[in-house]
Parts: C-alpha cells; sequence; structure tokens
C-alpha cells in the first residue's frame, strides 16, 4: 500500500466517522398537535350548515349590493336578524325619547341614490346628456305665469296669495281666525304643445336679452375758447327779486306729490301684484296685440277708489278688442286690489295716482 | 333785513320740499301677466214653471260645459256659490261671487210656453260689478233646446274674449266602424261637440273628405261608388246626393269649395298625373290651374277667394304651396324638415294648418301664410286632416292609434296647442269638416 493509498483511506474514515458521530443528522422528536374529535348528529350538522350559509362580513363598498327595498328586509328572516347591519332598514321601534339621530339619518336614501355597482361595466362609455331636470323641462299646466310654480299639495286650497294653515288652538291665549291652507295653483312659464312635450325638453324660445342701455351722454361742456376774452358777468339781480321768483316757483309746484320716491323694489312688487290678476288667456288674438293704458286712485289703505278706474289711452287693435284689453286689464287691477296694495303708506302721495300701461305683446309668444 | 331773511328761510323750505316729487301719476309698465282658464259661475238658469225645469238645468249645463270645453274657461262648481240665483231679474250679489273668484257670471231664465221655449240671459264681469253688453233671449221650439244653449254660450263667449264663438256650428266627418282591413265608412254630421250625429250615407261604398259649403247647406265628398274616386255634392236637409260631372276616363278628388260657394277646386288624375282643376258649379265647365309632372292635391282657398294654398311634391318631397286662385306661380311656404300635406286657411286669413309627417311622427300644426313662425300643436303615430272652428281659435283633426286594431278618432286643439281633447263620436271618426256658425 503506497502512501497517497493510505492517506485516502484515513482521510475516508475520517469523514465518515465525523459523519456518524459528529451531530450533523442528528434527530429530535417534532412537536405533535393534539385535536379531539367527537360524533355529532344529523340534526346539529344542519345547524352547523345553516351558519356557515349567513351572510359574510359585508363586501368592500364598491361591490356591495344595493340595498333590497325596504318592505323585504323587513320580512322576518331570522337569519339576518342576527347579522349586525348598521343601516336601520326596519322602521324605527317607537320609544319614549325618540333619537334625533335615528331620523336625520335614514339608510335608506343612501342606497337608493347610489347607482348599482353590480352591473357588468360598459365596454365603451357614450356620455349622454343628463336628463333634464322637472325645473328645466316645461311642464303642461293650465296657467301660463311669469314663474313657474311647483304643483301645491293635494290637499291645499288653491288662491293667488298663498297663506299657512291656521287650526284652533283651544290653549292659546290669543285666538286666531282658523283658514285653510292656500298656494297658488301650478303654473309653467310657457305653453307646452303635445309635440314639444314629447320631442324636446328644451325650451323653444328664450327671452332675448336686453339691449345694453346706451350710456347718458354727458352734458356738452362749453366750449371756452382760451384766448377769449372773459365776458363781463352781468349784473347780479338783487336778492329778494330771486327769492321772489323761486318762491313763485315752488308755489306752483305745490300740488306734485311730495316726499320720498317709491324705490324699484316697490315699484316692481306692485307691479308683480298686478301681474298675477292680469290673465290674458281669455283675450282674442286681437286684443293681445292692443295696449292699453289704465289709469286709477288708491285710498291710503291701497285699495282702489270707486269709479276712479278708466282707460286713458291704447294702441293697436280694433275699438272692440280695446274694450277687452281694458276689461282684462280693469280685472287685473280690481281683483288684486280687493284686499288693498301692500305699498308704504309714508309715500302715500307718491302712489295715489296710478297709470298702468298693459302691453301684452310677450305674452303671445307663450 | 328781517323780513329779507324770513322771505329767504320760506323760500329755501318751499324750495327743497319738491326734490323727490315726481311728475305727475306714479307710471307702471307691464308685459307679464298669467294665462289661466277665467273663473266663471253659471247657476242653473231660473225656471219660469215647472215644465222649464229640466230645460233650465240642462240648458245651463250646456252652456258651462261649451264654455270650459274652450279651455279657456273654469267653472266654479256650485257647491262653493254664496248666492242663489232664484230670480233673474234679482240684482246680482257682487260680493258674495268675488269672495268665490267667480270673474263672470252668467245668469239666466228659462220659459216654455207650449212646444215654444224661450232663453233669456246676462253677463256680469263681477269685479267690475256691472253687466256685459245687454241682456239677450233666444226663443225656438223645445226640440231646438241644445241649439239654444250653443247660441247662448257664443254670445257669452264672445262678450269675454272679443271673438266670436263657435258653439252653435255642425262638424261633418266620416264615421268609421269594424276592424281596419273591414272598416265601413258613413258620411256622418253632428253638433260641434259630438251630439245629435246623423248619418248621411250608408257604409256601401267608400266615401272620404267630406268638406262644408261657406254656408253650410251642402257638402262635397268624395266617393268610391262606382269604383272610381269621384266627386259628390249633398244636399245636408234633404240628404240629396249629385255626382259632379269630371272629363272621363280622369278620377278627381279632394275637393273644396270657393268662398263664394260658386266653384269648386279639386285635384283630377288624368294619364297618371296629378294636377288642380277648377269647376263652375253653374255651368259644370273645369279649367285646369297647374300643369306639372308632380303630384298636386289638397287644395283651400284663401278667405278672400284670391289665393290657394295647395301641397305639391314637385321639390321632390310633399311641400305645401300658395298660387293665385285662377292659376299661375306658385310659391313655396313650407321649408322645414319633413312631409307637409293638407293644407287649409285659416277663417282670419293669417294661418295655414297643416299636417307634418317627421321622424316616424305626425304632426298638426300652423304657420303664417308666409311660411313663418312655423309651431307643431300635436304629436302622435297618426295624425291628419286639421279643420278649423268657424272663429279660427280651434282646430279639430283625426287621430288614428297605432295596430291592426288602431281606431280613428276626431280630436281638438286650440292654436295655442293647449287643450287637446278627444271628440266624443259614437263611433270611430275621421276626416272633419267644421262647418260655419248657423243662423
Amino acid at each position: 500500500m503506497d502512501t497517497g493509498t493510505r492517506i485516502s483511506a484515513i482521510a475516508h474514515v475520517s469523514l465518515i466517522g465525523w459523519a456518524l458521530f459528529g451531530g450533523t443528522f442528528r434527530s429530535e422528536p417534532l412537536p405533535m398537535a393534539v385535536q379531539e374529535v367527537s360524533v355529532i348528529s344529523a340534526e346539529q350538522f344542519d345547524v352547523l350548515t345553516a351558519q356557515r350559509n349567513a351572510p359574510e362580513v359585508p363586501t368592500p363598498a364598491a361591490l356591495q349590493e344595493p340595498e333590497p327595498p325596504e318592505d323585504e328586509i323587513s320580512a322576518p328572516q331570522p337569519v339576518e336578524e342576527e347579522q349586525p347591519r348598521p343601516e336601520v332598514a326596519t322602521p324605527p321601534e317607537p320609544e319614549p325619547d325618540p333619537v334625533p339621530e335615528a331620523v336625520e339619518a335614514p339608510p335608506e336614501p343612501e342606497a337608493v341614490e347610489e347607482p348599482p355597482t353590480l352591473e357588468p361595466p360598459e365596454p365603451v362609455t357614450e356620455v349622454l346628456p343628463a336628463p333634464p331636470g322637472p325645473e328645466a323641462q316645461p311642464r303642461p299646466a293650465d296657467k301660463v305665469a311669469p314663474e313657474p310654480i311647483a304643483p301645491p299639495p293635494p290637499d291645499v286650497k288653491p288662491d293667488d296669495v298663498e297663506t299657512p294653515a291656521v287650526s284652533l288652538d283651544e290653549g292659546a291665549e290669543t285666538q286666531q281666525e282658523q283658514q285653510d291652507q292656500t298656494a297658488q295653483e301650478e303654473a309653467t312659464d310657457e305653453i307646452v304643445t303635445e309635440a314639444e312635450e314629447v320631442e324636446e325638453y328644451a325650451p323653444r324660445t328664450s327671452p332675448r336679452p336686453r339691449v345694453r342701455p346706451n350710456r347718458p351722454t354727458p352734458p356738452a361742456q362749453p366750449e371756452v375758447a382760451e384766448d377769449q376774452e372773459p365776458t363781463p358777468p352781468e349784473p347780479a339781480p338783487s336778492n329778494e327779486a330771486a327769492i321772489n321768483d323761486a318762491l313763485a316757483e315752488a308755489l306752483e309746484q305745490s300740488d306734485e306729490p311730495s316726499g320720498p320716491p317709491l324705490t324699484i323694489g316697490e315699484k316692481n312688487a306692485m307691479r308683480l301684484a298686478v301681474s298675477q290678476c292680469w290673465n290674458v288667456g281669455a283675450l282674442s288674438t286681437d286684443a293681445l296685440n292692443t295696449i292699453v293704458v289704465v289709469g286709477f286712485s288708491l285710498t291710503r289703505d291701497g285699495k282702489v277708489e270707486g269709479g276712479s278706474l278708466k282707460l286713458l289711452d291704447s294702441s293697436g287693435g280694433t275699438p272692440g278688442s280695446v274694450d277687452q284689453a281694458y276689461q282684462a286689464a280693469r280685472r287685473a287691477v280690481l281683483r288684486c286690489g280687493a284686499k288693498g296694495y301692500q305699498l308704504p303708506a309714508d309715500k302715500y302721495e307718491q302712489w295715489q295716482d296710478i297709470e298702468i300701461t298693459f302691453n301684452p305683446e310677450r305674452m303671445r309668444i307663450k | 333785513m328781517m323780513r329779507l331773511l324770513t322771505s329767504l328761510l320760506l323760500g329755501l323750505t318751499l324750495l327743497t320740499a319738491p326734490v323727490y316729487a315726481q311728475n305727475g301719476p306714479l307710471r307702471l309698465d307691464l308685459d307679464i301677466g298669467v294665462i289661466e282658464p277665467l273663473p266663471f259661475a253659471a247657476p242653473n238658469f231660473v225656471p219660469d214653471g215647472p215644465a222649464a225645469a229640466q230645460y233650465a238645468q240642462d240648458i245651463s249645463r250646456v252652456v258651462a260645459a261649451d264654455l270650459t270645453g274652450t279651455g279657456l274657461f273654469r267653472e266654479i262648481s256650485s257647491d262653493a256659490f254664496i248666492s242663489r240665483v232664484s230670480s233673474f231679474e234679482a240684482p246680482v250679489q257682487f260680493a258674495d261671487w268675488k269672495a268665490i273668484n267667480a270673474q263672470a257670471l252668467v245668469t239666466g231664465a228659462v220659459n216654455v210656453s207650449g212646444n215654444r221655449l224661450t232663453v233669456r240671459f246676462r253677463v256680469w264681469d263681477v269685479f267690475a260689478g256691472q253687466e256685459l253688453g245687454n241682456g239677450l233671449q233666444f226663443s225656438g221650439t223645445t226640440e231646438g233646446w241644445r241649439r239654444m244653449a250653443h247660441k247662448v254660450s257664443d254670445q257669452v263667449y264672445s262678450r269675454l274674449t272679443g271673438e266670436g264663438g263657435y258653439f252653435d256650428s255642425r262638424v261633418a266627418f266620416v264615421s268609421e266602424s269594424g276592424p281596419k282591413n273591414q272598416r265601413l265608412k258613413r258620411l256622418a254630421i253632428m253638433d260641434y261637440d259630438g251630439a245629435n250625429v246623423q248619418y248621411l250615407t250608408d257604409s256601401a261604398a267608400i266615401v272620404l273628405a267630406p268638406r262644408f259649403s261657406p254656408t253650410g247647406d251642402r257638402l262635397l265628398y268624395t266617393s268610391y261608388e262606382t269604383g272610381q274616386p269621384r266627386i259628390y255634392v249633398l244636399d245636408v236637409d234633404r240628404v240629396k246626393q249629385s255626382e259632379l260631372k269630371t272629363q272621363d276616363g280622369t278620377m278627381s278628388f279632394s275637393p273644396r269649395f270657393s268662398p263664394d260657394g260658386r266653384s269648386i277646386v279639386y285635384s283630377l288624375i288624368q294619364g297618371g298625373n296629378t294636377d288642380l282643376w277648377k269647376m263652375d258649379l253653374a255651368s259644370g265647365q273645369s279649367v285646369r290651374l297647374t300643369n306639372t309632372p308632380a303630384i298636386e292635391t289638397a287644395p283651400s282657398y284663401s278667405p278672400d277667394g284670391a289665393q290657394i294654398v295647395f301641397e305639391s311634391d314637385r321639390s321632390g318631397t310633399p311641400q305645401l304651396y300658395i298660387m293665385p286662385a285662377n292659376g299661375g306661380e306658385a310659391t313655396r311656404i313650407s321649408f322645414g324638415q319633413g312631409r307637409y300635406g293638407t293644407p287649409v286657411w285659416s277663417p282670419r286669413g293669417d294661418l295655414v294648418a297643416f299636417t307634418k309627417q317627421n321622424k316616424g311622427r305626425f304632426h298638426i300644426g300652423v304657420m303664417r301664410v308666409d311660411g313663418s313662425e312655423e309651431r307643431l300643436l300635436t304629436s302622435s303615430f297618426l295624425d291628419e286632416g286639421p279643420t278649423w272652428s268657424p272663429n279660427g281659435r280651434v282646430i279639430m283633426f283625426t287621430r288614428e292609434t297605432q295596430g291592426a286594431s288602431g281606431r280613428s278618432t276626431l280630436y281638438s286643439v286650440d292654436i295655442s296647442g293647449r287643450n287637446l281633447r278627444p271628440v266624443r263620436t259614437p263611433d270611430g271618426g275621421s276626416d272633419p269638416s267644421w262647418g260655419p256658425l248657423q243662423n
């Protein structure tokens, strides 16, 4: 045996001995889990299965199904009752002290407002114009008024003036007169024909914006030539003569109304009050082409003085249509002034005599 | 000096006062009002005796229905009345009617003596506290009580609106019964509101498009009695018809009277071409008005008889044209999208009513005679054949529903587009022709 063979034999023996006794392949007992089992009956198995089919933990909001209708939720379903549902779908139970939060935060509207998110997304999303809201779409109504009026509640009495209901209160110290609630009738701001109602949402015509008024022309400045010699001032009249002139002028104007003038808002309020009763719906085509000017006097409580109402002027139309137009204007003034126009009492002299020009031109295209 | 100062102070005081003054009364301009039915009260007319009680009630109800049916008026229920009208001559308690917002009041009385019926009535402007016009009375037979009620309505309408009424008028139409593929058609006439329907022909032959004469005593219509369309004229009172002879080998249809009733204008098919012709009724002579390869039909005279509006497809699609009554150059007046047809000139002369087909829908519309201000009043599966009320305020037309069981019904609509409503007839109805006010 040569030296190399001996060295090799010693090295192999040493390696095998280290591997066997050096601890490299030492084995230890593994930890063992012990599970206890028991035999159950078929009824117990069904109960366990039912619980497993109950609604799971709510899914993320993006995938949550829309709330089912209230009547479905309120149906007795024991499984759902076991689930904690933050959305209070069932009617709140009567309690001695109702909790305001329960009323303020009904869960149903949120579910209704959110669009259902379980629908498969469309491959191509087309942007459609939003359908006009009820306020944008002209609605057919018996009445056409300057401003559209929403339909009143069914149990409210129609009237020109909107008033709240007043009922007898036995405990009240001062008893108010009982009255029904009234509201103005439903109105649209233009006539909607069947053709327009079906085909179009937007009104066909819109009032053309008024032309911006021209700027007031500044008063012409007197041209003064620089090289012109200043004219000698005229001799001033005597003070007494000037005072006498001013006094005479003031006395001439003494029959004019005095006091502060009506504001624009006060004039518009008067205009609106009459316009609400100016009904041109039954006027003929000729009468709708007729402008009438009506004059009348008011008493201090805003009522029309008897016999003061008269036709002052007219333009367009035939004598018959003038008469019809005047009748409509007269009805408007008398009807809406039956209880007295609301005008500032301290400015009575400003509104004691009134002239109104009734021009139905804009009503022809309604 | 003291006098001078006093005068100065007095002058300054008076001068400052008119700073806020205005010249004369407060002046306001009003250009916006409301359009709504005018509330009116029509308490039952007072009967002069027991025999008049039912007539008084019935006449009151017809008057109220006439006014309400216009869409311009709204009747106040008798439940709201504070005053009771127990005497025609008693003074009106205006305050009671003001309180219920009755702006107009119609009072009346009815007397029956044998077969003679007399109606008296008055119209009141409640808020002005005065009568509109003068009291009036109508007399006739008891059988004609509905006509007298319509005459009262016409007077009330006229006094409240300023334009003539249309209640005492009749409508000729084609009464239709049976399924769509086997429809039986009869010429019929009725009151404007669908009452008193009378049949003028049997259903042996198809009849089309009746047209009243200006005086309402005759009717033109088209019948297929011979297998080909022919024009007939019918005496309404005697229910006697006769054919208007045209050239041999031709077909004639779509006739209409001239305003003077002495001639008619109609369409005639000759050699496959349809043109407009005019026939003098006294002589029976016809003259050609158009001579084009296009189809010209549905002619209608202007109220003065000087012009004719008609339908022609000379531009490629049916459009509306106007030409002189004796023929000549025609001017196109319709330029909107779709097809236009069956034009009818308004009795007032300012508008033309028409049928329009566009995007699969049919419309009844109006436009000015120069073609401006086109306005569509209706929209449905099939609307066609407009006819004007005598006062030019209302249009009646045919509406047909879709499907094999579709039914033709007469409808009316105000020229504003409001008050669209069906006209009740015993069977279906089509091709209405509104006659003039009766004498």
